[in-house]
């Protein structure tokens, strides 16, 4: 094993995922190569079926690759039994979805309770609540709340626990500009505030600008990646 | 096929656990209507063919002595087809090994081994020869029970004299179907038995050279019941006759009738509650499924097919259940009923078994099936169908959950986020939770109220055996006697105290309404005996008049306060008006009674004896058996613990076979409503379960979302189970009560414990089935689903 490798947030080799239908094959990740660095941001852009999610996926423990193996540090996320890939989601990662999957019975701040509750060392819910600036909204229910007030609850959700990452998949694909803006400026501070690793799969190319690092995906595969010198604020961004 | 079709097909099998859970509820109904129907009918037809085919008399009577030349007499009364006469005769037969008294009713067969009324079918061997003396035909089942077949004999003392029989054959007859010991209520076929003699034979053991006491006739068509038995009674008043009557006061006839009014009875009562719980479920359950397919029938109407289309392709999807559920429940039953009857047969002694059930059976259970099953689908498909295809298409709005009562106490209680989870979720479709209770409590009920029914019985024996009878023995006496047979018995080491009772033949009536009975007659001062009356209560006899049974009351049309005609069929025939003092409310027969005074008043004689009540030291139990049974007036002893199992036994085969039939229908309907409501809360939740699961909740916390809400319904629905069961029971005893036969609605405190904890069993079990689904989970399709 080179040296420096342990340090990678994730680290695949030759991750090869297919789906059986019937008697169809779909090969939605051709053979994939991945290192991640803690405390990057990284944005995944790609038409749809390139294999951005079904890697997301893989990485937050949602999914299993059919081939390759997959590192978080120096721990192996292949092949490990159901119960450890439930514990390393609760302690490692925090979801962000672009129809927030908040628990419509549920106050916004119970939304974020269901997550500190099985924490290890999370925030006070009304904390997060007031890092994405809900501090007003906590006793709403969902059914209450804009879909912008939804998803910076999810994003709440999400960061409350003090992930080591966030994987975003299309956070802001229901949104408007300007609160899709609100959602990834909370993304970036908690990367920079708490060092979190942020994952971003968007079809909006100007969000791309935000990231240390972009993976491009085509059928399956990673193309190319572009490592941004500078990243541009998400105001900056041209929706 | 078209492709709305395939979709059926497709959604059917996708759907099969479900689809096979509510066919289950259904098919349990159906089973039960077909089960019912098929075994009552079966039973009433066997009856029937077995009476035609063996002549099964209409009128009957008995004398003390007339000359056989008296049955052309009585075959000349106009309206008579045919007569016969025979002799009867009590015996007693002498088993060493055995002190109990064992007893039998010899009848006579003519010269050819034949009788031509009450015929015979012969099990095995043959008839008796003429000029064999001793050969005798026993009946089946007493052979049965004590091991005997043909070549084997036994020893008899026939009126006063010993006699060896020698059985040469087995047999049965359609006025012994239940052989009933004289002054028992309930068969025992090991020490009360039915033989055939030649008549030859039996007329020189009875001294009865050419005479008779007992005469059978059938009728003509059209003929008057009525007139030919005031006849027959004219002619066979000069010897002693005891009073002609039909087969509805035939002791093995009333007895049969008896209980199959009670299958009846229940199969009538339990069926339709059946069925009206079944639909009623299938309703909710079937409605609240199309509800969720709620974007497919968008979907559908998008596509330009109209509400009448896509409601005829869930009406299919209906259809085919109830099918399912036709097809299921009528095998069921018509494999049930079967096996049911032939129990049934061959307890009542029917020599062979009709079983049919008419096509209008099936058709009738194919209708209900239909009918619910398309009224749960029009249920639910009408919320759907109004939705305009772009709404139906979008998924539902979040619901708007709001804090309630529950809740702020919940908040003080600190629930966890998943605790609100469960509780919110009910109080947000209080509607449907209520449904889900009503279901789960409704098959709680219908069991339950099923289960309840051996409680009643429970009940009934208890008051009839422990509370109205205190004797440890009763002696019955070969023929009526007075006094002095007391003082006999009294003086047997070990008896402690001896009551005799009277019981004389009587007609009673009101107006043109007639019924035969006894009118018994305790001590004034019994200790042996007591009237208790529904509620429990004992009631004293009244010092003058008479107290009749409300069964009695009731077919009379008399209560207290009126008068009756009462004529004696025994001693001196005496008949006069009687005022009735009381009614008393009693679970078994339609029976009067009067005190000892009035009696005497009312036969002007010192009435005798038919039977003795003795309270005896247990230690002395075997000797004072040995002794009775040496007394040669004593035909028989009940003893009272051992006609109690008996009475159980016969319960047990005939009432509770039926019940539990449908208590494992009913369970099974309870299973059916569990499974479904838990299928049903798991595809409305699965979204959010996907959710917990990504943010990193373990597959069993996910499962207590699921099952906790679950179990607070089940919970919930438990009381409110026992209350329906309560009312229900309550309702089918009132239907219960016919004329002959009443049961007390009295149910036992362990008989809800027993429904509920089947009901939370199965709620058990189905959980465990829908806790797997929450293994197999998919998060990420489930999450898919709303892109």
């Amino acid at each position: 094993m080179e040296a420096g490798q342990a340090e990678l947030a994730f680290r695949g080799v030759g991750l090869r995922k297919i789906y059986v239908t019937g008697e169809t094959e779909v090969h939605a990740l051709r053979g994939v190569d991945l290192a991640i660095h803690p405390g990057e941001i990284v944005v995944l852009l790609g038409p749809s079926g390139s294999g951005k999610s079904t890697l997301l996926n893989i990485i937050g423990g949602l999914d299993r690759p059919t081939e390759g193996e997959l590192f978080h540090f120096d721990t192996q996320l292949t092949g490990i039994a159901e119960a450890d890939l439930t514990r390393y989601r609760r302690e490692n990662i925090g979801f962000i979805f672009q129809f927030y999957n908040l628990i419509p019975s549920l106050t916004a701040e119970e939304n974020v309770r269901l997550v500190t509750d099985i924490a290890h060392d999370p925030m006070e819910a009304r904390e997060a609540l007031a890092l994405v600036g809900l501090s007003d909204r906590a006793d709403h229910y969902p059914a209450q709340l804009s879909g912008g007030e939804q998803q910076r609850v999810a994003v709440a959700r999400a960061v409350a626990k003090r992930p080591g990452i966030l994987l975003c998949d299309e956070p802001t694909g229901a949104l408007d500009s300007q609160t899709g803006v609100r959602v990834l400026e909370t993304l970036v501070r908690a990367n920079r505030e708490l060092g979190t690793t942020v994952l971003i799969i968007t079809h909006n190319v100007g969000i791309a600008a935000i990231a240390h690092r972009v993976l491009h995906f085509l059928d399956g595969q990673i193309a190319r990646v572009v490592e941004n010198d500078t990243q541009i604020e998400p105001v900056e961004i041209t929706w | 096929m078209n492709a709305l079709d395939l979709k059926l097909t497709r959604n059917l099998w996708h759907m099969r656990g479900q689809v096979f859970a509510i066919a289950m509820v259904l098919a349990a109904a159906t089973a039960t209507f077909v089960l019912s129907m098929g075994t009552y009918r079966s039973l009433v037809d066997t009856r029937d063919a077995y009476y035609a085919q063996s002549h099964f008399a209409d009128v009957f009577a008995s004398m003390t002595r007339a000359p056989r030349s008296i049955v052309d007499t009585v075959g000349q009364i106009e309206g008579v087809q045919r007569a016969e006469g025979v002799i009867q005769q009590y015996a007693t037969l002498d088993f060493p090994d055995r002190n109990i008294p064992v007893r039998g009713l010899i009848n006579s067969v003519d010269e050819n081994g034949r009788t031509r009324l009450n015929q015979i079918v012969l099990r095995e061997g043959r008839m008796p020869r003429a000029g064999e003396p001793g050969e005798v035909v026993v009946d089946e089942l007493f052979a049965l029970a004590n091991g005997l077949g043909p070549g084997d004999s036994v020893e008899a003392l026939i009126y006063g004299s010993r006699q060896r029989l020698d059985i040469v054959g087995t047999g049965l007859a359609p006025n012994f179907i239940y052989a009933l010991p004289p002054g028992d209520i309930i068969p025992d076929d090991e020490r009360f038995g039915i033989f055939w003699m030649g008549r030859k034979a039996l007329e020189a053991a009875t001294d009865r050279t050419e005479a008779i006491n007992s005469i059978s006739i059938t009728l003509e068509r059209g003929a008057s019941e009525p007139e030919i038995i005031r006849a027959l009674d004219r002619i066979l008043e000069p010897y002693g006759g005891l009073g002609a009557y039909g087969r509805e006061d035939h002791l093995s006839h009333a007895f049969l009738d008896n209980e199959l009014m009670q299958l009846d009875a229940m199969t009538r009562v339990i069926p339709p509650v059946f069925l009206l719980v079944s639909v009623f479920l299938v309703y909710i359950v079937l409605g609240r499924m199309i509800r969720t397919e709620r974007t497919q029938i968008g979907l559908l109407k998008a596509f330009g097919y109209s509400s009448r289309q896509v409601g005829m392709h869930y009406f299919k999807f209906a259809l085919v259940i109830a099918m399912l559920a036709t097809v299921l429940g009528s095998l069921a039953g018509i494999w049930m009923g079967h096996g049911m009857t032939e129990l049934y047969a061959s307890y009542y002694r029917f020599p062979f078994l009709n079983y049919n059930i008419s096509p209008g059976v099936f058709l009738g259970a194919a209708a209900l099936s239909t009918g619910s099953a398309a009224l749960g689908a029009l249920a639910g498909m009408r919320s759907a169908i109004r939705l305009a295809p772009a709404v139906a298409m979008s998924p539902p709005p979040p619901p708007v959950y709001r804090a309630g009562i529950v809740e702020r106490l919940g908040q003080r209680a600190g629930f966890s986020a998943i605790g609100h989870m469960i509780v919110r979720h009910i109080a947000r479709w209080p509607g449907r939770s209520a449904m889900t209770i009503l279901g789960v409590a409704l098959s709680l009920g219908l069991l339950f109220s099923t289960v309840q029914f051996i409680d009643s019985s429970r009940n009934m024996l208890d008051s009839y055996f422990f509370r109205a009878q205190k004797q440890d023995l009763s002696v019955s006496f070969t023929e009526a006697r007075n006094e002095d047979v007391l003082f006999e018995l009294a003086q047997i080491p070990g008896v402690q105290r001896v009551e005799g009772t009277r019981a004389i033949a009587a007609q009673m009536s009101n107006g043109n309404l007639t019924e035969r009975t006894a009118l018994e007659s305790a001590p004034e001062n019994s200790i042996l005996t007591a009237r208790i009356d529904s509620s429990g209560a004992e009631i004293d006899m009244p010092i003058s008049g008479l107290m009749l049974s409300r069964q009695l009351a009731d077919q009379l049309k008399v209560g207290a306060g009126d008068s009756v005609y009462v004529e004696m069929l025994g001693g001196r025939r005496t008949a006069r008006m009687m005022p009735v003092a009381s009614i008393v409310d009693e679970f078994i027969g339609a029976r009067a009674y009067a005190g000892p005074a009035t009696l005497e008043e009312l036969v002007r004689d010192r009435a005798p004896f038919a039977t003795a009540l003795l309270r005896i030291d247990p230690l002395f139990r075997d000797d004072i058996l040995t002794e009775l049974k040496e007394m040669p007036v004593v035909l028989g002893v009940t003893e009272r613990d051992a006609a109690l199992v008996k009475f159980e036994e016969m319960i047990d085969d005939n009432i509770f076979t039926m019940i539990f039939f449908y208590i494992a229908f009913a369970s099974a309907i309870a299973v059916g409503v569990v499974y479904n409501s838990a299928r049903i809360l798991f595809s409305e939740r699965a979204h959010e379960l996907a959710t917990l699961r990504v943010l990193g909740y373990h597959r069993t916390e996910v499962g207590i979302v699921l099952l906790g809400e679950l179990a607070l319904l089940v919970i919930a629905a438990v009381p409110l189970g026992c209350v329906i069961g309560y009312w229900l029971a309550q309702l089918m005893t009132t239907m219960f009560s016919s004329d002959l036969f009443r049961l007390p609605f009295a149910p036992n405190r362990a008989t809800y414990g027993y429904a509920s904890l089947i009901v939370l069993f199965s709620a058990l079990g189905t959980a465990a089935l829908v806790a797997l689904r929450v293994l197999r989970l998919d998060m990420v399709r489930v999450l898919k689903a709303h892109d």
